[in-house]
C-alpha cells in the first residue's frame, strides 16, 4: 500500500524539490510524521499527455515548517480556538515542507533507474512514500546487483545533512540487503570516518 | 586454485617497477615487515601465485592526534562517543617488493614484470607454500642444513633449510656484531653439517676456543644413524705442529719481524738454496740457518766466521727467535691432512693463546696445504697413500675472519683465502668466514662469499661494507639490521631462494661462546672456599700495627 504524503510546490534545482505535506482536512488518511521522515524514499508522480509518465524517485533530506504567524507578536482579534471557525484560510497557511532530492526515476513500464532524471516534476505533482518492495527494486541494477549510483549526486550537494542522510540510507539498506552488508559496511565506515572522526580531529 | 580470505586489496604500482602497494585494515597485525604475501595472476595462460615481501607499512587512516590527548582514554572510545562505533578503525598502505612466482624447473623465482591489477586481493602466503619455495633445502634431507624458522611466523611453522651444496661451493659469511649469536649460528650450521644426512669434512679455525662443546655431538642420539656417528677432533695450541719446511717464503718474511731490504733478499736466496739443497719440504731450522750463512754476500770460505756480517747475523737471530722458541714450528712434525680431514669429522684447531701473526701463518699454511692437496687430487697428481691425497671436498670455517683477511693491512693468509674464494669451487674447497667487523674485512673476500648470514649490525661503517659487498641484500633488509634481536638472522645468497629473516634454531650441543658471569662468580667466591683460603693463606703480621690519631694503620 502506498501512502500519499503531499504535493510539489516548488523546486530549487532540476533535482531538488520542495513538497508540501498534506495538512488536516486535505486527505481522508492523514500522513503520519514517520511517512515523511528524514531519509524516507518517495515517488513524485509525473503527468504526461493524458496519463502517468512514470515517477521521479527521491529521498527526503530536509524538513521546513512554514508559519506566517511567527513573528506577529501583536494582539489577536479572536482566540486560536475560534480561528478554525472564523478564519480557516489563515490556519491553512501553516504548512510542513519537506525537501526532496530526486535520485532516479521509474519508467512507465515500472522499471527503476538511478541517476539524474531527464524529466522534471510539475507543480502540484503528488508525492507518495515508496514501500519496501519498490525500494528494493529501485536499488537493484539491470543485473540484479545492489546499486547506489546516486551516492555521487548526494555527496555533491554540499549540504551538512548529506553524510547523516547517507548513513541513514545505508543502515536501511543493510536490513533490506543483508547479503550485501559487507559492501555497505565499507561504505558506511568510510562516510562515518569522514563525517564523524575526521572533522572532530 | 582455492585461496584463503584476502588480507588486503591491491592499490597500484609502487615507486619502483618491482614494487606494488596494497591497502589492508589488518586489525590482527598480521602484515609484518618482512612478511610474505602473494596475489594471483595469469602468466602464460596459467594462474600463478606471485610472491612478494612486505617492505613498508604506513597508515592511511588513523585516529586524529587530538583523540589521543589522554593516555587513559583509548581513541576508539572517543570515536565511539561521537558515533563512530565501527571496528574498522585503521587502514594501512603496505608496500611489497615482488619476488615472483616459483618456477619448479628453474628452481628460482621469476618476476612476471607486470604489476598486479588494482583491486586484486592479496593473501598472506601459507606456511606450507613458504616452506616449499623459500629454502633450497628441506629440513632433515640430504644436502640441507636446517638452521631456523622464518621470523614472521610461529616457531617451527616455516623451517628454513640452506642448500649445503650452495655454500660449500660458493662459500659462506656470517656477519654479526658481538653478542648477536654468530658463534651460536655457526654451531648450528656445524651441527647440521655433521648430521647423518650430511657427514661433512670440516675444519674450524677457532681463535677463542669456544667450539669444543661440539664434542657432545659424538654422544647425542640426533647425530647417529646406523654405524655413523660424527667425529670431533680438537687440536689445542699445545698439539699444533707446523713443519718449518712447509712454510713458504712469504710466511717466513711475515713471521720474521722488521726485515730490511737486504734481509728480504738474503732470506729469499737462502730459501731457494735450502729447497734446492735438501729438497722441498725436507729441511730443518738448522739447515735453513745454514742456508742463510751459505748465501751471505761476499762469502769467503767455509771456515770463516760469517756471523760478523750484520745481515746474516740478524737473519739467523730472527729465525731462531721466531721459529726456534715455541712448540708450534717444528723441524719434523706436521699436522697431517689425513688427521685433519675425514668425512663425518669436525676438526677444531684452537688458536687461543697463540700470537696473532702465528695464527695467521698457521691458518694460511693449513688452507694452502688443503687447497694444494685438493688441486693435486683432482688433477690426479696425488693418489692414495700420498700425504696430500684428499679425495673429498672440505669446508673450512674461520672465526674472526677479519684477522685472516684484513681490509687495510697485509696478512699472509689473505692471498690463500682469496685464491680459495675464487678458485676453490672447482676443487671442492670452501670457506665459511665469521666476522664481527665486516668493515675490517677485505671487501673482495666478503663479496666472494655467495651465501651470507647477517645478524644485528649497528655500526654504520659495517653496514656500508655489507651494502657494498653483498649485492643480494636489498635496502629494505639493510634497514632491518640494527633492529634484529639476538639469534635473528638474515640469510641471503646462493643457499636460499630469496633473502629470508629467520630465528636460529636451538642447538643440540651446548653453546661454548657464552660470556663469563662476573657478579655470579664474585658472589661464589664468598660462598665457597675462596675467602677461607685467603684468610688461611694470609701472612702473619711481623710487627704490631698501631693506629695514629686519624685511624690510619702504621707499622
Amino acid at each position: 500500500m502506498t501512502t500519499a504524503i503531499g504535493k510539489i510546490v516548488k523546486s530549487n534545482t532540476h533535482i531538488d524539490y520542495v513538497c508540501q505535506v498534506y495538512g488536516p482536512g486535505e486527505l481522508v488518511i492523514q500522513p503520519l510524521p514517520t511517512d515523511y521522515a528524514f531519509g524516507e524514499f518517495v515517488a513524485i508522480e509525473l503527468s504526461g499527455n493524458g496519463g502517468s509518465s512514470g515517477a521521479l524517485i527521491g529521498v527526503i533530506y530536509n524538513t521546513l515548517l512554514l508559519n506566517p504567524e511567527f513573528g506577529s507578536l501583536g494582539p489577536r482579534l479572536s482566540p486560536r480556538g475560534e480561528q478554525e471557525i472564523f478564519t480557516p484560510d489563515y490556519l491553512s497557511e501553516t504548512a510542513t515542507l519537506v525537501g526532496i532530492v530526486a535520485l532516479g526515476w521509474q519508467e512507465i513500464g515500472g522499471s527503476f533507474r538511478q541517476g539524474v532524471p531527464g524529466l522534471a516534476a510539475d507543480v502540484d505533482a503528488p508525492v507518495r512514500r515508496l514501500n519496501d518492495d519498490e525500494l528494493c527494486a529501485f536499488h537493484l541494477d539491470g543485473a540484479g546487483r545492489l546499486s547506489l549510483r546516486y551516492a555521487s549526486v548526494l555527496m555533491g550537494m554540499n549540504n551538512p545533512l548529506v553524510p547523516q542522510l547517507l548513513l541513514t540510507l545505508i543502515d536501511r539498506l543493510v536490513t533490506l540487503f543483508p547479503e550485501q552488508s559487507r559492501q555497505l559496511q565499507v561504505m558506511r565506515n568510510n562516510v562515518a570516518w569522514k563525517s564523524i572522526v575526521q572533522p572532530a580531529g | 586454485m582455492t585461496h584463503q580470505t584476502g588480507i588486503g586489496t591491491v592499490k597500484g604500482p609502487g615507486e619502483t617497477p618491482h614494487e606494488y602497494t596494497f591497502i589492508a585494515p589488518d586489525p590482527e597485525r598480521r602484515v609484518k615487515h618482512g612478511e610474505f604475501v602473494y596475489y594471483a595472476a595469469v602468466v602464460d595462460g596459467v594462474e600463478k601465485e606471485i610472491l612478494g615481501r612486505v617492505t613498508g607499512r604506513e597508515p592511511v587512516r588513523i585516529f586524529p592526534d587530538s583523540f589521543m590527548a589522554d593516555p587513559a582514554v583509548p581513541p576508539d572510545t572517543v570515536a565511539a562517543l561521537l558515533g563512530y562505533d565501527s571496528d574498522a578503525r585503521e587502514l594501512f598502505q603496505i608496500t611489497v617488493t615482488v619476488l615472483g612466482f616459483y618456477d619448479e624447473i628453474l628452481k628460482d623465482f621469476v618476476n612476471p614484470r607486470v604489476p598486479p591489477a588494482g583491486g586484486a586481493p592479496v593473501f598472506i602466503a601459507e606456511d606450507k607454500m613458504l616452506t616449499s619455495v623459500l629454502s633450497r633445502g628441506r629440513k632433515g634431507e640430504r644436502g640441507s642444513a636446517y638452521i631456523g624458522d622464518l621470523l614472521s611466523r610461529g616457531p617451527g611453522a616455516v623451517p628454513v633449510a640452506l642448500n649445503v651444496k650452495g655454500f660449500t661451493s660458493t662459500h659462506l659469511a656470517i656477519i654479526a656484531s658481538t653478542g648477536s649469536g654468530k658463534s651460536y649460528l655457526a654451531g648450528v650450521l656445524l651441527e647440521e653439517l655433521m648430521m647423518p644426512y650430511n657427514r661433512a669434512a670440516v675444519l674450524i679455525i677457532d681463535p677463542h676456543g669456544e667450539y669444543d662443546t661440539l664434542q657432545q655431538m659424538q654422544n647425542l642420539p640426533e647425530f647417529r644413524e646406523g654405524n655413523y656417528k660424527p667425529g670431533v677432533r680438537i687440536f689445542r695450541p699445545d698439539d699444533l705442529r707446523v713443519r718449518i719446511s712447509s712454510l713458504t717464503l712469504g710466511d717466513l718474511r711475515y713471521l720474521l719481524p722488521n726485515l730490511s731490504e737486504k734481509m728480504h733478499y738474503q732470506l729469499g736466496r737462502a730459501y731457494t738454496f735450502a729447497q734446492r739443497t735438501w729438497g722441498e719440504d725436507k729441511y730443518t731450522l738448522e739447515q735453513l740457518k745454514q742456508a742463510v750463512r751459505e748465501t751471505a754476500e761476499g762469502k769467503r770460505g767455509a771456515e770463516e766466521e760469517f756471523e760478523d756480517d750484520p745481515t746474516t747475523g740478524a737473519l739467523i737471530w730472527r729465525l731462531g727467535a721466531s721459529l726456534g722458541g715455541g712448540k708450534i714450528f717444528n723441524d719434523f712434525e706436521n699436522l697431517e691432512l689425513a688427521e685433519l680431514f675425514r668425512p663425518g669429522m669436525a676438526t677444531i684447531v684452537q688458536l687461543n693463546e697463540v700470537d696473532r701473526r702465528e695464527q695467521q701463518v698457521i691458518a694460511a699454511t693449513l688452507l694452502r696445504r688443503v687447497y694444494q692437496a685438493r688441486v693435486d687430487t683432482e688433477k690426479g697428481k696425488a693418489s692414495r697413500g700420498d700425504r696430500n691425497f684428499v679425495p673429498f671436498p672440505v669446508f673450512c670455517l674461520l672465526e674472526e675472519a677479519h684477522n685472516y683477511a684484513p681490509a687495510n693491512a697485509d696478512a699472509v693468509s689473505s692471498e690463500v683465502l682469496k685464491t680459495i674464494l675464487s678458485e676453490g669451487r672447482k676443487f671442492g674447497v670452501s670457506v665459511g668466514l665469521i666476522s664481527q667487523r665486516p668493515g675490517k674485512l677485505d671487501s673482495d673476500v666478503l663479496s666472494q662469499c655467495m651465501t651470507q648470514c647477517i645478524m644485528r649490525i649497528t655500526n654504520p661503517i659495517d653496514q656500508n661494507r655489507i651494502a657494498e659487498s653483498v649485492e643480494s641484500v636489498g635496502r629494505d633488509l639493510l634497514m632491518e639490521l640494527p633492529s634484529l634481536s639476538k639469534g635473528q638472522v638474515i640469510v641471503t645468497g646462493a643457499s636460499v631462494n630469496t633473502p629470508v629473516m629467520l630465528k636460529v634454531r636451538t642447538r643440540y650441543t651446548e653453546h661454548g661462546g657464552q660470556d663469563i658471569d662476573a657478579p655470579e662468580l664474585w658472589r661464589k667466591w664468598f660462598e665457597g672456599k675462596g675467602l677461607a683460603e685467603q684468610r688461611d693463606g694470609a701472612l702473619f703480621a711481623e710487627k704490631k700495627l698501631n693506629r695514629d690519631e686519624d685511624g690510619e694503620l702504621w707499622a
